[in-house]
């Protein structure tokens, strides 16, 4: 046999071999993914039966201390708040956790992630062989590396969440939350002064979100978490007018409820203690409570 | 070849193609003078001009604007208000590679050790050779000249060993080398944000990450030849195996490291000549052998550190080898000890190889040194620090099989066995590569 001749041969047994490996070795990876206690993993596992779901950016992780809400509410919650997700990924990760699991009475969504882009969809990759919609995110965002994803199963696995799906293969990750307290350098920080931008397609997204809610008879609660000192953005008020009269459900806006700054981790995310007074403050005010019908702006 | 060579170049910039070429003919017709004169006197002018043509090419784009900056800070610091202007001068790419190539080939020539190439476009071809052209190897005419004078009929063995290194070099560059590069950015970007295991990891991951992005880059190269059907040697080997600092600079960057001794260190007397002489020839050829990386001071510092270990390595040597004896130390033991000690003395010449100033490296040294402060779970991407070092310890595992076996390669090389090889390859890149579009190290140099 010529030299050409088995070169051929061998270089279809090597992308054959390639293809097949990667199809078998990702179809065994897949399947430690969705026994993980990882958010995302338990989502499109199915089954979970949370009364309140909450959705967000990571200041959505942070606020919102699950452990802390069953405490405070004695119902199961569920955060599926990720940082830098929008309330584009926000829409696709809340379509497909109603389609798989028992619905929620109340979905609490923190709406200052409404200038986060799509960053995330990237990471989101790994679940996009269980969900179209995150699929399609996420060929929109990467057109290239999507169809790269379709031929080699193993590349969407490559990923931040495949490794913390890893990491919470037995123990739940629903006790994020940061610990430490605001050093004295941000402290010490001046000169805030900033501004949210809402970008209009997370605006749009926000709005078809507390339809598909209100369809279904779940209560929205769309919530500005509390910032620390430097950290509240002067437009505040105005955004959370603009949204509220968008998706015709009033914000709460906690913006500057909190003013001790022990309650901070940074001048945007609480901790654990903050957390623990912010969600005492919504238990006040009956944000947990169910309301009928839900309060119009 | 040629053709495929200078596209492959003008894709990054069309203009410095012209480089290339004057530094072709310059060489080419200076070689062939060479071989033609018979009077020693003027064989000696022409290769003066050769060097002081490649020097300066050299000097002018990659050392202009550092001499310039260098002479302005010293005047300044002697109080004298000086005005030097720098210019916005391009680097080209792989010009440090292609001006060491061309200059060992007039040496040679004029050392009759090479006969003068007469075909211009074979020698352009030998200096514009795609696979080595922006980060080496340098692979000298000897090598090169007498692969490109033959016929190159396709082999099917060549191919499937080329493509097995090639394989190998993406894992190394994408998977290892790619993905610690931002655990080991942050670290010496803020060294003031982290605790001394921290940036003890940092170092200890540099070490890797320049390994695998240039050994990598060099077995994509070699493989990529190959596949051709030349055959450029190796440019490393398993280095960090070293038992002293001559050995390792006999398995880092072998085709530099080799260049800087049969054209510096020989040339500038070598060993001979006394004790005094030879500290002289090994500190000089050190300390231009780190100016050769870039144009910055912490790349002599890095040189100079190699040269003051391979003088300190000199003297203490004998020494070392009679405690061992009298105190009956087993070889393996022994062995282990001196990879460690010429593995950690490294890392510490890589501080000043990867710091942006000498204050970064001292802020990174100090940092190591406050080791009061050490809490492994202030140490930020744990998962990611955990998963490079697995990498890094499959590679030490698959080269300490080879180290051991005294084998040249970890992977079998029945065809068959290259494709599983390959496959995985591709599967590892596919699990644990990073994407972000990340330059080789050495493109820079």
């Amino acid at each position: 046999m010529s030299d050409a001749r088995r070169a051929v041969i061998w270089i279809l047994a090597l992308v054959t071999v390639t293809i097949a490996g990667d199809h078998l070795l990702a179809w065994g990876l897949e399947q430690v993914l969705v026994r993980s206690q990882f958010r995302y993993s338990r989502l499109y596992r199915g089954g979970n039966n949370a009364e309140i779901l909450v959705l967000g950016d990571s200041r959505g992780v942070h606020s919102f201390y699950a452990p802390a809400i069953e405490e405070l509410t004695g119902v199961r919650a569920l955060n599926l708040s990720y940082n830098s997700m929008s309330p584009r990924i926000a829409e696709a990760i809340l379509l497909d956790y109603l389609e798989r699991n028992r619905a929620p009475k109340i979905v609490i969504i923190e709406v200052t992630c409404m200038h986060v882009t799509g960053t995330l969809t990237s990471e989101l990759r790994t679940y996009a062989s269980l969900s179209p919609r995150l699929a399609a995110l996420y060929a929109e965002q990467h057109p290239v590396a999507a169809r790269a994803a379709r031929l080699f199963r193993l590349f969407p696995l490559n990923s931040e969440f495949f490794l913390e799906a890893l990491h919470y293969m037995r123990r739940s990750d629903q006790d994020w939350i940061h610990h430490d307290v605001m050093p004295a350098s941000l402290r010490a920080q001046r000169g805030g002064g900033w501004n949210i931008q809402p970008r209009p397609e997370n605006v749009d997204a926000l709005v078809r979100i507390v339809r598909v809610l209100r369809e279904r008879g779940i209560e929205p609660r769309l919530i500005i978490a509390p910032y620390g000192g430097e950290g509240v953005p002067v437009n505040l008020e105005l955004v959370a007018d603009v949204i509220g009269s968008r998706t015709g459900v009033r914000v709460s806006n906690y913006g500057g409820a909190i003013a001790d700054l022990d309650d901070f981790a940074d001048h945007v995310h609480l901790n654990e203690r903050g957390s623990r007074v912010f969600l005492s403050l919504m238990q006040r005010d009956g944000v947990f409570g169910m309301t009928q019908p839900p309060p119009r702006f | 070849m040629l053709a495929a060579s200078v596209i492959f170049y003008a894709w990054w910039d069309w203009r410095f193609v012209f480089l290339l070429f004057f530094s072709s003919i310059v060489d080419y017709s200076l070689g062939i003078l060479l071989e033609n004169e018979h009077d020693d006197a003027k064989r000696k002018r022409l290769i003066v001009i050769s060097i002081a043509v490649n020097l300066g090419v050299l000097g002018f784009f990659k050392y202009f604007n550092f001499f310039v900056g260098s002479a302005a800070q010293i005047s300044n610091s002697l109080g004298l208000r000086a005005n030097y202007d720098t210019l916005k001068i391009i680097l080209p790419v792989g010009i440090s590679f292609y001006v060491f190539k061309t200059m060992s080939y007039t040496i040679d020539v004029y050392r009759r050790t090479e006969k003068a190439e007469r075909n211009l476009l074979r020698f352009t071809t030998f200096v514009v050779f795609f696979p080595e052209l922006v980060a080496g190897p340098i692979v000298r005419a000897s090598r090169m000249l007498p692969q490109l004078r033959r016929d190159h009929a396709f082999s099917f063995e060549r191919m499937v060993s080329g493509l097995t290194l090639i394989a190998s070099g993406y894992v190394r560059k994408v998977a290892i080398a790619d993905s610690i590069a931002p655990l080991v950015d942050i670290r010496f970007a803020h060294p003031e944000a982290h605790n001394a295991l921290s940036l003890l990891l940092g170092v200890y991951l540099y070490a890797f990450q320049i390994y695998c992005d240039f050994s990598g880059y060099s077995s994509i190269a070699i493989g990529l030849a190959r596949v051709f059907g030349f055959d450029f040697g190796i440019n490393f080997d398993r280095p960090y195996f070293s038992r002293s600092f001559s050995e390792f600079w006999s398995r880092w960057h072998i085709s530099l490291s080799s260049w800087l001794r049969d054209y510096l260190y020989i040339p500038l007397g070598g060993n001979r000549g006394g004790t005094l002489l030879m500290i002289r020839n090994l500190m000089l050829t050190m300390l231009l052998g780190g100016l050769w990386h870039g144009a910055s001071w912490t790349f002599v510092a890095w040189g100079g550190l190699h040269g003051a270990y391979l003088v300190l390595q000199r003297f203490i040597a004998p020494t070392y080898q009679r405690v061992i004896r009298a105190l009956r130390i087993p070889a393996f033991a022994s062995n282990a000890f001196l990879i460690l000690l010429v593995f950690h003395l490294t890392c510490l010449g890589w501080i000043f190889f990867r710091a942006s100033s000498f204050a970064n490296a001292w802020q990174m040294l100090t940092g190591m040194a406050s080791i009061h402060a050490v809490h492994l779970a202030d140490i930020d991407n744990r998962g990611r620090i955990l998963k490079c070092l697995v990498m890094v310890g499959v590679l030490l595992l698959f080269e300490a099989a080879a180290f051991l076996s005294k084998r040249e390669e970890a992977v079998e090389t029945s065809p068959m066995m290259r494709l599983a090889f390959i496959a995985a390859c591709v599967w590892v890149v596919l699990i644990f590569g990073s994407f972000s579009g990340n330059n080789f190290i050495y493109f820079q140099f």
